[in-house]
């Protein structure tokens, strides 16, 4: 009647990530609680303003709804979690609603009494936000003088209460470099990390963060670097050798988790088996998706996940339909994100420009000979780009 | 009588899961391992409240299943077993914190 996993080996993740792909079950959560924050940092695509977030009992209300409907995998970020003076009563409802919960937090607001608290409520995991070993550029970045080694005091304190500490690096122009750095700051804490390339625009689609993002060209010694396996999650010597670690990436808005067979041959899990609420309680299928497929205010959460016809659609996507990526050469170098694809391209089933550059460079890395994607080489000489203005204003087509 | 049937088990507080189409997941956090159990299993699971026995939970499984009450409390044993070995269940009345109420 019953089977222990390896979810490191994945039989029963695969099969549980399978099931409620198939059968369209939320599993996982992506829950922000507040977009307010302590910290502002430069790459930061929220904004930060109070614009009427759910209320306590409306996040109950929501955790009760999740539940009901098969969420297990529940994950709370924002903005700054402990900035919500609830924070504990809503954690406290989602254990007794038997979610396996993680946090997103800077730390700074971690506290020794704070810490034990988690660990009483019985949440499990906590991914902290670290920009480099180098306080002059973390701080900068998050724009709060002290604000390493206040994040780096908080690490320990969660750590002697047997939370599981993940240490997460965007990485932009400003740290491009530090990730060596906090390679070895995750080393000596002897915790996992994740280094992560994606900067993304506002979520209203403002470009302000893509000023701090690295270029294709900057980022090659990170793409070069042999100790990095494509800035995924690394295991620590000690989680490394354990068949039963469940995967690093799941509740994870970092890494998609996507490495399972049973997303095949879907763009991602967005909407399948997974979707975002934000603080003013919009459903979103990802944060990196934001087209909200309802609102928690009016419509149940139930009603918004088998019915939205904005879901429907994602639902619908598959990869070897898309009309440019589909036919791509390197696409299995490709990170593509629908989301970035929407935001970046407009169009969440096109190509985008930083998915091909970044695959063209991880696939010369590997050895392919001339790489070129699919967008580039529709772009190639001969083929119809776009009209070029005249200088009487008249347009004509140009052969590139 | 075996150290199962003296019961009664409660689910260890620290646990998250999540009962999906008729199949039950289980995460120890602790352990870090994740579980899975089957609908008969999932159905003990649902059932085990700190108050009942291992017969006690058998003969539920008996009346909500086709299966005989010899079958059904060896079956029931061998689940408890298997979730007590795994640190699942504990002793009722043992733990209080990880969780839920």
């Amino acid at each position: 009647m019953s089977a222990t996993a390896q979810p490191g080996a994945s039989p029963v993740m695969d099969r549980l990530i399978a099931r409620t792909v198939r059968k369209h079950r939320p599993l996982s959560v992506h829950f922000d609680l507040t977009y307010r924050c302590n910290e502002r940092c430069v790459h930061c695509y929220l904004d930060h303003e109070n614009h009427g977030e759910l209320t306590t009992a409306e996040c109950l209300a929501v955790l009760e709804e999740i539940a009901k409907v098969g969420t297990l995998f529940l994950t709370f970020s924002g903005g700054e979690i402990f900035l919500r003076p609830d924070l504990f009563e809503i954690l406290a409802t989602a254990r007794r609603l038997h979610f396996d919960v993680s946090l997103k937090s800077n730390a700074l607001l971690v506290t020794a009494e704070r810490a034990a608290r988690l660990r009483e409520l019985g949440v499990r995991r906590i991914q902290v936000s670290v920009y480099s070993d180098n306080p002059t550029v973390h701080d900068a970045i998050t724009k709060v003088a002290g604000s390493l080694q206040r994040t780096l005091a908080a690490i320990p304190l969660l750590l002697e209460q047997g939370l599981q500490v993940k240490l997460a690096c965007p990485l932009m122009k400003e740290n491009l470099m530090a990730y060596r750095g906090v390679m070895a700051l995750a080393e000596r804490l002897g915790v996992p990390y994740v280094l992560d390339l994606t900067i993304t625009p506002m979520m209203d689609g403002s470009g302000g963060p893509l000023t701090h993002r690295a270029s294709t060209a900057e980022l090659l010694p990170v793409l070069q670097d042999p100790a990095l396996h494509a800035c995924h999650a690394q295991a620590t010597s000690e989680t490394a050798g354990r068949a039963e670690v469940l995967p690093p990436s799941l509740g994870s808005g970092v890494t998609s988790g996507m490495d399972s067979f049973a997303y095949d041959d879907l763009p991602c899990s967005a909407g399948h088996n997974s979707c975002y609420i934000s603080p003013y309680g919009d459903v979103f299928p990802c944060v990196q998706l934001p087209q909200a497929a309802g609102n928690l205010r009016r419509e149940r959460f139930g009603d918004i996940w088998y019915h939205a016809p904005r879901l429907e659609q994602l639902r619908a996507v598959r990869e070897s339909q898309l009309p440019v990526c589909s036919r791509c050469e390197i696409r299995a170098y490709c990170e593509r994100c629908p989301g970035l694809a929407w935001m970046e391209g407009g169009d969440m089933l096109g190509a985008y420009e930083r998915a091909c550059q970044l695959a063209e460079q991880k696939a010369k890395l590997a050895g392919v000979a001339n790489p070129v994607s699919a967008l580039h080489a529709r772009q190639a000489p001969g083929v119809i780009q776009a009209p070029v203005k005249r200088e009487n204003g008249a347009f004509m087509p140009r052969l590139n | 009588m075996s150290t199962i049937s003296n019961g009664p088990w409660q689910k260890n507080p620290a646990l998250a899961w999540r009962e999906i189409d008729d199949e039950t997941v289980i995460i120890s956090p602790t352990e870090n391992v994740m579980h899975e159990l089957n609908e008969t299993g999932s159905f003990l699971w649902k059932k085990i409240d700190g108050c009942r026995t291992a017969a006690q939970l058998a003969a539920l499984l008996a009346a909500e299943y086709e299966v005989t009450p010899g079958a059904a409390l060896a079956d029931t044993e061998a689940l408890l077993q298997q979730l007590v070995s795994s640190k699942l269940l504990v002793p009722a009345g043992t733990a209080t914190s990880g969780a839920p109420r």
